[in-house]
């Protein structure tokens, strides 16, 4: 009895201990909230920045740039924001939640239709002859703002209208292409790169929506933080650019 | 509060679809829950685990499942498409998820109608020259009128908020399958959605409310009209 009770008594004060360790944020954590097509990109580049300096450790958060910005406003912890189009960067400059001075332009990308469809589909007009189409949510999803951007100056977005098939982000609509459940999907050429099943069926030609721009900020805690500040200038040098470039992000 | 006529598509949708689920599932919850209280068979307790299981897995579970059988390559998607039938990513691939998903609700009061009818009833029946189908139909259905109400209505709040299974087989194309909890996900993960997300919310919890209300006043109704 005396026996189990002290087992008992050890197991909160291990727990309660525990607790204590996890409590305080880690010295040398970084949080990146980065666009969901950045995913295997960020993983490398941050890889090789911790390899580089020891005791360093990422918390990565991949997702929809609207979705992060949410989380971002709502309080996530988050020291730089990647987005995939200038819109929630602007978004989260206006409610005071990015270092103004800190905005740069960490990449660009092309948008390009997907799929592994058996019919032919060379431009924007042969959309209307498929059946489903993925998108990215346009809510909060910029590829999905950038594809309906260029089905709207195509002419072609009532005509397709219920056939796209809305997705949480980029990823989850190349996933959609290549399970072949739909025959295709806007995506950015970096992530159909990425793909094994579907192909590149186009490239949306750039007059149609505005360019695929990838702005970078410092979040406000972010810019207190000199462990961000100084990842935050390494990711705009050469190392990180020859990353971005191997996975065919466009640098200029 | 403002809806949108997508949101309204999607109110409209819900309906539908958690209409046809539960008109799908009747006949099969009846039989189901007439063979777990009538009828003894070995697997007994395989059928019942069998049927609740839905209540416990991950809806996301079922509608992954779903996908694979009747995705593209598939035994159940060849079949469909032999048959020219579009499943996935179609609403009726959503009435099928919701249908799954409620189903054990509309069971479970099935059966707690049918167990509360006097088996010296059946009997006599029985003993009066009634074939079991006579005396299923005479005798068990009418009695078990009230679960078969209760089961509906708790299947249809059930089916009106079906997520997990139904973003999976069903996908999210506001206008076809796009239903209000799918609507409130898709506004949710903007941030300038916050407003409407917040009316749609409204208008699950009032169907919600108002559902399960009904069905409280249904079940008095016919507890009363069944002790007079």
């Amino acid at each position: 009895m005396i026996t189990s009770r002290h087992a008992l008594q050890r197991l909160v004060v291990a727990l309660f201990a525990l607790m204590m360790m996890a409590a305080p944020a880690m010295a040398g954590q970084l949080n990146i909230s980065a666009a969901a097509s950045l995913k295997e990109a960020i993983n490398e580049i941050a890889d090789k920045y911790a390899a580089q300096h020891a005791g360093i450790t990422f918390v990565k958060n991949y997702g929809a740039s609207g979705a992060l910005a949410g989380q971002i406003e709502n309080g996530a912890p988050s020291d730089i924001f990647i987005s995939a189009s200038t819109e929630w960067v602007d978004y989260l400059m206006d409610k005071k939640l990015l270092d103004a001075s800190s905005r740069k332009d960490f990449a660009y990308n092309e948008l390009v239709f997907a799929g592994s469809t058996p019919k032919k589909v060379g431009g924007m007009k042969d959309l209307v002859k498929l059946d489903k189409i993925a998108i990215g949510s346009p809510k909060s999803v910029p590829a999905g703002q950038y594809a309906t951007e260029a089905m709207q100056k195509s002419g072609i977005d009532r005509q397709l209208a219920l056939k796209l098939v809305m997705a949480k982000d980029v990823r989850e609509c190349l996933a959609y292409a290549e399970m072949g459940e739909v025959d295709g999907a806007f995506v950015y050429r970096t992530d159909a790169l990425q793909a094994k099943k579907a192909k590149i069926l186009f490239v949306v030609p750039g007059n149609l929506h505005a360019r695929v721009t990838y702005p970078m900020a410092l979040t406000m805690s972010g810019a207190t933080n000199t462990d961000a500040k100084a990842f935050f200038a390494w990711i705009q040098g050469g190392e990180a650019k020859s990353v971005l470039k191997k996975y065919g992000f466009v640098l200029k | 509060m403002s809806l949108s006529h997508q949101d309204i598509a999607a109110i409209g949708l819900s309906m539908k679809i958690a209409i046809s689920a539960t008109l799908l599932a009747l006949p099969f919850g009846f039989a189901t829950a007439w063979l777990m209280v009538f009828r003894n068979f070995r697997g007994k307790v395989l059928l019942e685990v069998l049927v609740n299981l839905p209540l416990t897995l991950p809806p996301v579970v079922i509608g992954y499942l779903l996908l694979l059988f009747f995705g593209r390559n598939g035994w159940g998607g060849a079949a469909l498409k032999a048959a020219g039938i579009e499943f996935i990513f179609n609403w009726k691939a959503a009435v099928v998820a919701s249908a799954t998903v409620g189903f054990p609700l509309l069971v479970r009061s099935i059966r707690l109608g049918m167990e509360s009818i006097d088996r010296q009833l059946l009997q006599a029946s029985r003993s009066l020259g009634a074939t079991w189908h006579d005396a299923l139909a005479t005798v068990i259905l009418p009695l078990s009128f009230r679960g078969l109400v209760a089961g509906s209505s708790l299947m249809f709040a059930r089916s009106l908020g079906e997520f997990g299974a139904t973003i999976i087989v069903a996908g999210n194309i506001p206008g076809l399958t796009q239903t209000i909890p799918l609507a409130i996900y898709d506004y949710a993960s903007s941030p300038a959605g916050t407003s409407m997300a917040l009316s749609l919310c409204a208008v699950s919890i009032t169907l919600s409310v108002g559902i399960l209300l009904l069905h409280e006043v249904i079940g008095k109704k016919l507890e009363d009209r069944d002790s007079a």
